[in-house]
């Protein structure tokens, strides 16, 4: 059996999980703060008694599209987009730090400020807890202003403010929680210039053109190496005639 | 057989016409009093491992980067947008708008609250403030047969000149709820909303103190729709929903080929 139909199937199960990998980034184009996954096949040699004459291609996801989604009004207080190529940091599931560009703030029940999806945000402190409050506001520097219940409306009250990271020379990596963690639970260092824009979300990034572009890509890809598989049939079958006995 | 990209556009088809039903729902109520314009919260759904980073691939090899696959999108939630609508100045005396933060609190017939920033209320037979629906406004408030000239002030308190008197009657006070986070509060239909865990408890007191807004009367607060934004998103959807039945018959066009020439 001739190995060329192992490269091939290599390359057909590459190109399947690369239109997964467009058809997640196409399924998130209206998700909040996404960011694109990028996918890469790699050429995997096989050493092997002999020559090195067949590298097989794995694919991977190498990374995120780091660049900034647009940016819409929504008017919404809690609605925040930020500025630049700053992070917002939050809590993972497993109490860790990580960052995400997500900026559909909520408040939840207890009075703790998460994501839209869930995430509690950080703060200078840990996770941030709003007390009670007759208005809140957060500033361009992200800045929580309060004004506590019955308080005077001119005398807000600081209560914390967002911990805005700047990724420049860090190493990130984007999880399975869509969250950017810096490997082996490092943190980045809170970025003092970061601001954020109040009333404004940030969409997703994903290039829907682009998107399809990379789609028909790996539809054709899938085709030539189904084209190679069934050479690899007509091959071995000439091979086989080859070897029949006349009748 | 189930190939993965099939169902993740499938996610994707099933959020983005989610969505469309929010912007429906928000264009329908483009007249209706005090309606709170809704959107759609997505999520991305969650990843499969397929090859995680640093694992072992020959020998002492590992491999470089991950093979980790989305599988798709949900929607979550929908958010409610709570900033005010326009107001519109009506002659009747029975309309009343919040000028800020707040709701009106409303009795439903099973004796529970519920909570509304529709201001178009009538009279009952009986002469109670009730909604259009005749749910009773909270605390009630009796206008004697023959009252005139109906006054509310911005601190909520009724007073009318009953039959008979010279000097205006105070009928009673309407006291206006706020909740810490009023987002969180669920639609029951029928311009109610009701309390929530997430929305906390009510915090009943006097219109205008406390960071409750005021009563504006004779004015109704408009829906706060945006009907430019909402066809801005209809069509953001609508494009959205056309790139993820794309990705299916793409797929399905992978799977044919494979399937005619083997």
């Amino acid at each position: 059996m001739d190995r060329l139909i192992h490269t091939a199937l290599a390359s057909l199960r590459g190109a399947m999980a690369r239109q997964t990998v467009t058809a997640n980034n196409l399924a998130n184009v209206a998700t909040p703060g996404f960011r694109a996954e990028i996918a890469s096949a790699q050429a995997m040699w096989i050493n092997g008694p002999g020559y090195t004459s067949r590298a097989s291609a794995s694919l991977g996801v190498v990374g995120a599209d780091m660049h900034a989604g647009t940016i819409n009004e929504t008017a919404r207080d809690l609605d925040i987009a930020i500025v630049g190529d700053a992070l917002l940091a939050v809590q993972d599931a497993e109490g860790g730090e990580a960052y995400t560009r997500r900026g559909d703030l909520q408040i939840a029940e207890s009075g703790l400020l998460t994501t839209g999806d869930g995430h509690p945000v950080l703060g200078e402190q840990g996770p941030i807890t709003l007390p009670p409050a007759d208005r809140m506001r957060i500033d361009s520097d992200g800045s929580i202003w309060v004004v506590p219940r019955g308080g005077d409306p001119e005398t807000p009250q600081r209560v914390d403010r967002l911990k805005l990271a700047s990724a420049a020379g860090s190493t990130i990596r984007k999880g399975v929680d869509t969250l950017f963690h810096v490997p082996d639970d490092g943190a980045l260092p809170a970025d003092p210039d970061a601001r954020v824009s109040t009333g404004h979300l940030e969409q997703s990034n994903v290039n829907a053109t682009q998107a399809l572009v990379a789609m028909i890509e790996a539809s054709r890809s899938y085709e030539t190496q189904m084209r190679l598989v069934s050479t690899a049939q007509t091959l071995d079958q000439a091979g086989a005639d080859l070897m029949r006995l006349p009748e | 057989m189930t190939f993965a990209p099939f169902d993740i556009a499938r996610s994707g088809l099933d959020a983005q016409s989610m969505r469309m039903r929010v912007i429906a729902n928000n264009l329908a109520n483009v007249n209706t009093t005090g309606f709170k314009r809704e959107r759609a919260e997505f999520e991305t759904l969650g990843y499969q491992i397929v090859t995680a980073p640093g694992a072992t691939s020959s020998g002492d090899n590992r491999y470089a980067t991950g093979l980790n696959l989305g599988t798709g999108v949900r929607v979550m939630g929908t958010g409610r947008t709570m900033n005010a609508g326009a107001l519109q100045i009506t002659e009747n005396p029975l309309d009343m708008a919040i000028e800020g933060d707040g709701f009106f609190q409303i009795a439903r017939s099973d004796g529970s609250s519920a909570y509304t920033r529709a201001g178009n209320f009538h009279l009952s037979a009986d002469g109670q403030i009730v909604t259009t629906e005749g749910l009773p406004l909270q605390p009630a408030i009796q206008v004697p047969e023959g009252a005139q000239g109906l006054t509310i002030g911005t601190d909520g308190t009724v007073t009318a000149v009953v039959a008979g008197a010279a000097e205006p009657t105070e009928l009673g006070k309407i006291e206006i709820a706020r909740f810490a986070n009023s987002a969180g509060l669920q639609a029951l239909g029928n311009n109610l909303y009701g309390a929530t865990s997430a929305s906390g408890t009510a915090q009943v007191g006097a219109p205008g103190a406390e960071g409750r807004g005021a009563i504006r009367q004779s004015a109704l607060e408009g829906s706060n729709v945006n009907i430019v934004q909402e066809l801005v998103d209809m069509i953001e959807t609508q494009r959205a929903y056309e790139v993820n039945s794309k990705m299916i018959s793409s797929t399905d066009e992978m799977l044919r080929n494979a399937a005619q020439i083997l």
